[in-house]
Order: C-alpha cells, then sequence, then structure tokens
C-alpha cells in the first residue's frame, strides 16, 4: 500500500548561499529490538515481506494484483451471494410451457435448477426463484414490444415455486422427477456384465450410476454404495442386507388423476379417491419390485459374491485338509486353490471336448440324413424315370 | 439452512464463498461478537454486551444477562467470572476475595483442578417403551417417576467456559444465518502459556476453529488503523486505557502505519469497574438508610438480607452507570423491594458520581503517568487515547486524564463515538478489532509460503521479532536568517522514532522555489524532547499570550496562586546525515508565491540502510529521481 502523507507546511525557498553541505560518514542511532503485535493488515504485510523477500515495490505489485483479484471475484458472483445457483440457459421449448400443464412441467428446469435437481437447498430454490422473477415478471414486460400479457412462463415459475417451497409437495415432485423416469430404466442386464470384455469393470461402471441414483429414495441417510472390487466380505453384505431392507420415501401421488372438484357427484369423488390410492398402492408396489429386482440381478453377477465364496470354501477345504492333515496346513490352502483350478480346466476341457464331439455328431447326423434324401429323391426319379 | 427433516432432499454443497469468521470480545464480565466492521451482534436477548454468567436453575440453564439476574436469588448456582481463572491450578487462585456467586472447589476427581458444583434437576425418565399394540410392554420395574430428580454436577472451569462460548458462537450463527467457520478470540496481555492453551482447548471443545488468540491491544490496533476516519497521523503513539470490570489494562502502543507495537504495558487488579460499582452501590446504600432509617450495609454485606440488596443493586446501577456516560443529567437508579419490602428510587448526577469516584479515576491517572514514565516518553507524546470497555465511557476518567496531556490529543470522547457510536465505541472496540483480524487471517491462502505467514501470527513467533529506529528522522529545509537556537530551517518529519523496519515513508509537499528553480533539503537525525516550564499564573486576565499558555489547564487557575507547568515538544539536532538537490521545472504562481510539488521517499532497510529518493511531482507523470544513501548503523 503506497502512502503518500501530505505535509501542508510550505517550506521557504532556499537561500542564495546555500550549497548541499558534504555528505557526513554518519549513519542514523543504533536501533532498538522490539516485539510486534501479530496484528491487522500491516503485520500480514510486514511479514509477507520479510518471507517472501519482497521489497516494497514487489509488495505494492502483489498486493494490487491481489486486490484486482479479489474485486474480479466480487464482480463476477455480484455482490449478493448466489448460492452456486449460476444461470441456465432458457430453450425455446422451455419459455413455451403451458401453466395449465404444469403437472407435466419439469420444476428444477424452469427454475433453473436442473444441474441440482433433488440436492437443491431450500436457500438455493428460493435464489433461483428470486432470479427467475426477477427476469420474467410481467410487469417488466408491459412495455416491451409483442404479446405483452403473455405471462404464461411468470406462472409456470410461480407453479414450480409452490411445489419446490413446500417440502411434501417437492417429496411427492421428486419421487417422479420426469429427468430420473428417463432413465430409471438404464439398467444393465445380466448378460451385458457377464459377456463384456471386462465383466469386473462393467459390474460397477453399470451399477454404480443406478445404486447412486437410487440412494435418494432412503429414509436412512447415508445409504452405503456398490464400493470396490476388493471390498472385504462384512462390507458387501453390509451394503445388500441394507439395500434388501431399504426403506424409500418414494409415493406416487404426483400421478394422481385430478378428482373433479366441481363436480357434486359424492359418488364420482370417491371413486376417483379409491382409484388413485389402488394406483398409488399398485405403482409402490412396483417399485419396490423393480428395485428389489435391480438388487436382485446385481447380487447375481456381483464378482465380489464369487470372490467371498471361493474364498469360503477354500477356507472351508483348507480347514478340512488342516483337520485331516495335520502339519500340512500351510499350504493346504494354496493346494485346495490349485487344485480346484485343475479340475475347473479340465472340466472345461471336458466339456469343449464334449461339446466338440456334441457338433460333430450332429453335423455326422445331418450329413446322414442328406444322404439319404438324396437317395430317395434319386430313388424317386428313377422310379418316375421308369414309369 | 432450514432442515428438511425425515426428507433427504436439498443436500446440496452451496458454492465457495469468503468464510464466516467473527471475532468474539471474552472479557472476564463481558463478552461480545462482532463480524467485520459493522456493530456487535446482539444474541437473542438482544443483548450485544453479552455477561459471561453462567446460571443453572432447575432444569434451565442461563446464559449471559439472564443468568446475572440469577445472582439475586439463585447465586449459589450461578457461575461468573470463569475466565480470569482458566487454565490455573487450584492452589494458584486467591481465595481471600468474598464471593457472590457459585464459589470455586477442588474437582472431587481431578487433583488441583478448579471446579464449580451446581444443584440442577435431572430430566425425567423417558416412560415405558410401548409395544407395538399401544399399551406399555410388560415390565416388572416399579413405574418411573415422571418429576425430574434433583442432582448435582460438577463442572470444570474449561467446561464453563465452553459452553458460554459455544452459546456466544450460536447467537452469531443465527443472526448471520451461517455456519461460523472460525474465530480470533481476544486474550488479556497477562495470560500466559497454560492460560492460552486452556482457552484454545476450551474454544475447540465449543466446536470452535480458534484461528487466533490475539492480545487486546493488538484487538485495538487493528481497530483503530483500519476504521479510522479523522485526521489522525497514520505513525502515532497511542494509550489504551482498558477499564475492565476486573481490571485495568493499560498499554502504551506505537503505531506506524497500522504496524504497532507495545511500548509498555500494566495490569492493575485494584482500579477497575468493580470498585466503581462498589463506590456507587455504596452510595445509593447510604441514600436508602437516609430515606427510609432502614440500616443497610453493603460491601462487604454481612447479612443475607443485605447480601441481596447490594445483588439487586449491583443489577440496577448498570442501567444506571450506562445513563451517566450517555448523558449529563440526573440518572436514577430504582430498585423494588430493596430491603425490609422497601422500595428505593435515587438519583445521582454526573457531578455527585464523579466525585464519588474521583479516587479511582486519579489512581488510573497514577498509572498513567507511571507507564509513560517506565516507557521512558512523556504524557505530550501521546497522540491518540482509546477507551476500551463500558466503565471507560464516564467523560470524567476522561477529563482527569486530559490534564497531563496534550490539547491535541484524539480520544473517543472528542471523536464522539462514545455516544455516537462508530468504530472508537469503547464497548465494542475489542470485537470489532478480533473480527477484522479474523478477515485478515482468511485472507491468507493455503499454499506452502501461505502457511508460513499464518505462523507468523501465532503467539511469540520469530516474526514479530523487529528492529526499531530509536531517534526520529526528517527533512530539514534550510531557511535564510534562521533564529538563534533553531534548527536552522523548516522540519519535516519524516520517519518516527520507534518505527520497526524495513519502512517506507513517502511525504508530499508543495515547497517554495527559489528563483534558480532548485529545490534542496538535509537529511537530519533529531532528538525530541519535552521542556517543562514553570510560570506564573497570570495577575491580569486579559494578556492574550498567557491566556493561550495556560489553556491546559482551565479549572485550576481560579483560586490556586501555584505554578503552573507547561510543556512544549523541542527538537533538537542530533546528527547530520546526508542532502539532495535538484532542479523543478513546472513551477506554479500564486499570491506572489512560486511553489513546485515535491515527493520524498525513505526506504530504510532493516540493517539501517536509508535510502532518500526526491522527485518532483509532474502532471505528465514522468520523474527524473535524486536519490541518496546512508548506510546502515555497523
Amino acid at each position: 500500500m503506497k502512502q503518500v502523507i501530505e505535509v501542508s507546511v510550505v517550506p521557504p525557498p532556499l537561500p542564495q548561499n546555500w550549497t548541499p553541505p558534504e555528505s557526513s560518514s554518519k549513519s542514523i542511532s543504533p536501533l532498538v529490538e522490539r516485539k510486534l503485535l501479530p496484528a491487522g493488515h500491516a503485520y500480514l504485510g510486514h511479514v509477507r515481506r520479510a518471507i517472501h523477500k519482497l521489497s516494497f515495490e514487489e509488495h505494492d505489485k502483489h498486493a494490487e494484483e491481489e486486490r484486482k483479484r479479489l474485486q474480479a471475484l466480487d464482480g463476477e458472483g455480484g455482490i449478493e451471494d448466489d448460492l452456486g445457483v449460476g444461470d441456465e440457459p432458457e430453450t425455446e421449448e422451455l419459455l413455451s410451457l403451458d401453466p395449465k400443464e404444469w403437472k407435466k412441467q419439469d420444476h428444477y428446469a424452469v427454475l433453473g435448477l436442473s444441474h441440482l435437481r433433488y440436492k437443491a437447498t431450500d436457500a438455493q430454490i428460493k435464489v433461483a426463484h428470486r432470479k427467475k422473477v426477477l427476469k420474467h415478471h410481467p410487469d417488466k414486460k408491459a412495455g416491451a414490444a409483442g404479446d405483452s400479457n403473455d405471462d404464461a412462463f411468470f406462472k409456470c415459475i410461480q407453479k414450480a415455486h409452490e411445489v419446490l417451497s413446500n417440502p411434501e409437495k417437492r417429496r411427492q415432485f421428486d419421487s417422479v422427477d420426469p429427468y430420473f423416469s428417463l432413465i430409471e430404466d438404464d439398467v444393465p442386464t445380466a448378460s451385458q456384465i457377464t459377456k463384456a470384455r471386462d465383466p469386473v469393470r462393467a459390474f460397477f461402471k453399470g451399477f454404480g450410476p443406478v445404486f447412486e441414483r437410487e440412494a435418494r429414495f432412503s429414509k436412512i441417510q447415508p445409504v452405503p454404495m456398490l464400493g470396490d472390487v476388493d471390498d472385504p466380505k462384512e462390507k458387501v453384505e453390509a451394503f445388500y442386507d441394507f439395500w434388501y431392507n431399504f426403506d424409500s420415501w418414494r409415493s406416487f401421488e404426483y400421478l394422481d388423476k385430478e378428482v373433479n372438484e366441481g363436480s357434486d357427484s359424492r359418488d364420482d369423488k370417491r371413486y376417483t379417491e379409491k382409484k388413485n390410492k389402488t394406483e398409488r398402492a399398485r405403482r409402490k408396489k412396483e417399485d419396490t419390485a423393480r428395485l428389489r429386482n435391480i438388487v436382485d440381478l446385481a447380487l447375481s453377477v456381483d464378482p465380489r459374491i464369487k470372490r467371498i465364496k471361493e474364498e469360503e470354501k477354500a477356507a472351508r477345504e483348507a480347514k478340512k485338509k488342516a483337520k485331516s492333515g495335520g502339519g500340512a496346513a500351510p499350504d493346504a490352502q494354496q493346494k485346495a486353490k490349485e487344485e480346484e483350478e485343475k479340475r475347473k480346466a479340465e472340466e472345461a476341457a471336458k466339456k469343449e471336448e464334449e461339446e466338440k464331439a456334441r457338433a460333430e455328431a450332429k453335423k455326422a447326423k445331418a450329413a446322414a440324413a442328406n444322404a439319404r434324401k438324396k437317395a430317395r429323391r434319386a430313388e424317386r426319379a428313377g422310379a418316375e424315370g421308369g414309369s | 439452512m432450514a432442515a428438511n427433516g425425515t426428507i433427504p432432499n436439498g443436500t446440496a454443497e452451496t458454492a465457495k464463498t469468503q468464510p464466516t469468521v467473527v471475532g468474539i470480545n471474552f472479557g472476564n464480565s463481558y463478552a461480545s461478537i462482532a463480524e467485520g466492521l459493522s456493530e456487535c451482534i446482539a444474541n437473542e436477548d438482544g443483548e450485544r454486551q453479552i455477561a459471561c454468567a453462567i446460571s443453572f436453575h432447575g432444569e434451565e440453564l442461563y446464559i449471559g444477562n439472564q443468568a446475572k439476574h440469577q445472582l439475586v436469588k439463585n447465586a449459589h448456582n450461578t457461575i461468573i467470572g470463569f475466565r480470569n481463572i482458566l487454565g490455573k491450578k487450584f492452589s494458584e487462585i486467591p481465595k481471600d476475595k468474598a464471593v457472590v456467586s457459585a464459589p470455586v472447589i477442588q474437582h472431587p476427581d481431578i487433583p488441583d483442578e478448579p471446579a464449580y458444583r451446581v444443584q440442577v434437576l435431572n430430566p425425567a425418565p423417558t416412560p415405558l417403551p410401548r409395544s407395538t399394540t399401544g399399551t406399555p410392554a410388560a415390565s416388572n420395574l416399579p413405574t418411573p417417576r415422571s418429576e425430574p430428580t434433583p442432582g448435582e454436577t460438577v463442572l470444570t472451569v474449561s467446561e464453563v467456559t465452553s459452553i458460554f462460548l459455544r452459546s456466544l458462537v450460536k447467537s452469531a450463527e443465527d443472526f448471520l444465518g451461517k455456519k461460523v467457520t472460525g474465530a480470533v478470540l481476544s486474550v488479556p496481555a497477562w495470560f500466559d502459556e497454560a492460560q492460552r492453551a486452556a482457552l484454545e482447548k476450551a474454544a475447540s471443545d465449543a466446536d470452535i476453529h480458534v484461528l487466533q488468540l490475539l492480545e487486546d491491544a493488538g484487538a485495538v490496533a487493528v481497530t483503530t488503523a483500519v476504521g479510522q476516519d479523522t485526521d489522525l497521523p497514520v505513525d502515532r503513539t497511542q494509550l489504551v486505557v482498558d477499564v475492565g470490570q476486573s481490571s485495568l489494562e493499560l498499554s502504551l502502543l506505537s503505531m506506524r502505519h497500522g504496524l504497532a507495537y507495545s511500548l509498555g504495558t500494566i495490569t492493575d487488579f485494584s482500579a477497575n469497574g468493580d470498585s466503581i460499582d462498589e463506590k456507587l452501590i455504596k452510595f445509593f446504600a447510604k441514600e436508602f438508610t437516609k430515606k427510609t432509617k432502614t440500616p443497610l450495609t453493603v460491601c462487604p454485606a454481612t447479612d443475607n438480607q443485605d447480601k441481596r440488596a447490594e445483588a439487586k443493586l449491583r443489577l440496577a446501577i448498570e442501567h444506571t452507570k450506562r445513563t451517566l456516560s450517555a448523558s449529563p443529567g440526573a440518572a436514577t437508579c430504582s430498585v423494588e423491594s430493596l430491603k425490609d419490602g422497601l422500595d428505593f428510587t435515587g438519583s445521582i448526577n454526573r457531578l455527585r458520581f464523579d466525585m464519588e469516584v474521583r479516587p479511582i479515576y486519579n489512581q488510573i491517572y497514577d498509572k498513567v503517568k507511571e507507564l509513560v514514565e517506565s516507557a521512558k516518553l512523556d504524557l505530550y507524546d501521546i497522540d491518540e487515547v482509546v477507551y476500551v470497555g463500558g466503565s471507560a465511557s464516564f467523560p470524567g476518567l476522561d477529563e482527569t486524564l486530559a490534564q497531563g496531556l496534550s490539547e491535541s490529543v484524539v480520544t473517543p470522547f472528542t471523536a464522539g463515538t462514545v455516544i455516537g457510536g462508530g468504530v472508537g465505541d469503547p464497548t465494542t472496540i475489542l470485537a470489532r478489532g478480533c473480527a477484522l483480524q479474523a478477515q485478515v487471517l482468511s485472507s491468507i491462502g493455503h499454499s506452502e509460503e501461505d502457511e508460513e505467514v499464518r505462523k507468523a501470527f501465532q503467539n511469540d513467533s520469530e516474526w514479530t521479532k523487529a528492529k526499531a529506529t530509536s531517534k526520529s528522522i526528517g527533512l530539514i529545509f534550510p531557511e535564510e536568517n534562521a533564529g538563534e537556537g533553531s534548527l536552522g530551517g523548516q522540519w519535516v518529519p519524516v520517519i518516527l522514532k520507534e518505527t520497526p523496519l524495513p519502512c517506507r515513508r513517502i511525504v508530499g509537499l508543495q515547497v517554495e522555489v527559489s528563483e534558480a528553480a532548485k529545490v534542496g533539503f538535509e537529511v537530519w537525525e533529531v532528538k525530541e524532547g519535552v521542556k517543562i516550564e514553570k510560570v506564573k499564573p497570570p495577575k491580569d486576565e486579559d494578556d492574550p499570550e498567557e491566556e493561550k499558555q495556560e489553556g491546559g489547564n482551565p479549572d485550576e487557575d481560579d483560586e490556586e496562586e501555584e505554578e503552573i507547568e507547561t510543556k512544549e515538544k523541542t527538537l533538537e539536532k542530533e546528527s547530520f546525515l546526508t542532502s539532495l538537490l535538484f532542479d523543478v521545472e513546472e513551477i506554479e504562481k500564486k499570491d506572489g508565491r512560486s511553489t513546485a510539488r515535491i515527493e520524498v521517499q525513505f526506504l530504510l532497510g532493516a540493517d539501517g540502510k536509508l535510502d532518500v529518493t526526491a522527485w518532483e511531482v509532474k502532471k505528465s507523470g514522468k520523474q527524473q529521481k535524486a536519490t541518496a544513501t546512508v548506510s546502515g548503523p555497523s
């Protein structure tokens, strides 16, 4: 911080006869030792200069850069903190939404929160709503050219805010968030995993995002995630245990058919309500089954389960061997493994052979059949020619 | 933010912004908390000065001024004054003082550990676990009591501090709506290592990330260096008068461009806010006896009833003191049913109050003189007085100190911040300083070098050691027909004595230019002193010259025919260092004088090597520099 101290006195002009005296070889009086108070910007500057060995000019430059950086940072984010809501581009499609069809709209997209979705905090929703309102309020458009009465999108914004700012309504909407509904069925199949070139990698790559996606529905947080190939048995078991007893808050009220409020018919209303209720229950049941299927599927193709089973088997065998073999325990496990491998290889070879044999037999059979057919045809032709 | 209950929505991390850091002034009697330079944060009860007290009453826990009210009826469960004994061993605590609150006892389990024992009501046990059908599960236990059970709790001083600090930070978080990520706490200068460590531990137990423990004087320096809007010079000597409830702390600071160090500190436990309270309580008790003919002995009270009356008065005079410091009129003190069911209403004006507490003012004044003497300075060397604490807001104290100080001294009273609020407000200055310091610390990055910088803020860091000048250095512009005994020219100080090195000072000024269009000056080191003259007070009152001289003591001149001391700052040439002569081009003519604007830079390295650079400030921005170098002392 370069600071010029203003002195208000005006010194008189130099005397005519004054000549600069010869510089004396004197220096300033001896210095004294003092202990600074470690406080304030000035001390920070003092320490920075001392540690980085900067001269005053260099430090000025650094300080100026820092100040500019902070200013730029301030300018970027504005004075008010937007909590990371940001600015999403509004597509033509989004702007032409019909407020009457609000049930079908993506409320997060309307408020420009599609990058956060269910993760958005209440504060973020508030900020996003304010942002959108400032931009799309009908009052703002009053003087503008075109259809000044077009406040359709504003209504959509209000509806979206109404849904998202109410925890219960928001939960219902989050349950059937259209964005996730689209990718919900994007679950790898068993064959996709097993037939992949690297089944282990395919498993984690395929199922990781699926479980992450489903985890948001859990009433209990945090949710154990898929994890790693080398996870111990306990962790894997805990994972499947959790997911088989998954307690979901997902519900399907949002998809209810509107009860016709205008209708006087009580029966009509009750009928719709009943239908909605059964529909909700059905959907919930379906959803539970769906999740169960996913977990079942994951369990069936989990490379860790296979590994754990093998390990257990090996351990069992080793134990057995240790019981019978007595002292030959140390390499029993290895032996068991080797044996198993050998057996497996043999089995595979046998299978292959068998298959080959079978294929050959089939071929031979087909050839024989062919030959027979030919012969028969020739015979028939001969007979016809003869007659 | 608003929790969503069981619904796991809204878990997004918010974008990283400036961290929320606060400053906490943690005194022995009162604490305050601030963020930035703005006003202190009020707690839920709207108090900005939060009493350091916690009180247990049944199942309830009171913290702050609410707890202070418990001192009347529930004194044995009310804990006050815990900061001063934080980190001390039980055997180190003086036990001769009369206690009005929960006594400090030896901890039953930990050896030599001070603790408090309080009576509490433990909450009733939860009802029997219910079975799924809604009827209580079968049990052969007796039906549990549904009322809370009386019990006893032993709290260590550290635990008490944690409870209190947690509530402070909670208030701040509620007010700011953000999680507080770090805090700077103020500590008195006399806190030793063990006490600092204990405070740090108590704070971390309260989940507060302590950025620094800042000495009170440091907090004052930060506040006055940043939020200054008066015309005070950037290089000045500051007297900090901290009249706390339990101790008086005086420090003399050398402020040089915001860089401060202490020239001396005095802590005194006899002249404090408590003794002011005592005087005031005694005054009102006498008044009460006079009015109602009911005897009331207080400070110290022996009778139980008197004790309670004293506690009531102690609470009531808080308001009286505030009124006294804010307005010159009469301040009232009313207590319902002070003793024997008799109500009391009394009033005191500022003059009477000043008379009552004059001994304390004088005691403080004597301490100030002692401090200044020990620092080998004079009262006239003080450029600014900073008051800290509510008890320092009495104008009477300022008037007492002003006797000895120079007339140009700036105090919060002359700046109008005592009543008007603002940066110099004695009650908030420490918390603000801590908050600013917290901002400074949080602006430091996390690279390796920055960690080194951060370490420099720790107590007793190597970097706090600095060399400082012992004499002032400045310019002398030679003058024709300089008088006898004068310096032979116009003196312009540039680097004052007691300036930590390395330092840089640039002065800008208009100079009169000779016909040859040259500007020249000499660089001298000077010795400063204060000349004390004793003069007889003038017989005739209308001599204007003399009148001006004795203006410092207007109230003493009437009846006393004593000699009056007048002081004057003197300068004496010590050693000639160098000189510069250079041409100037852009000469401005005005009122028959031709002047030019020049700037002179003094760069004094850590080894005492002085570089003098001078240039003319031109409109084109071009600079032609003239330089001279003086080697440092060997």
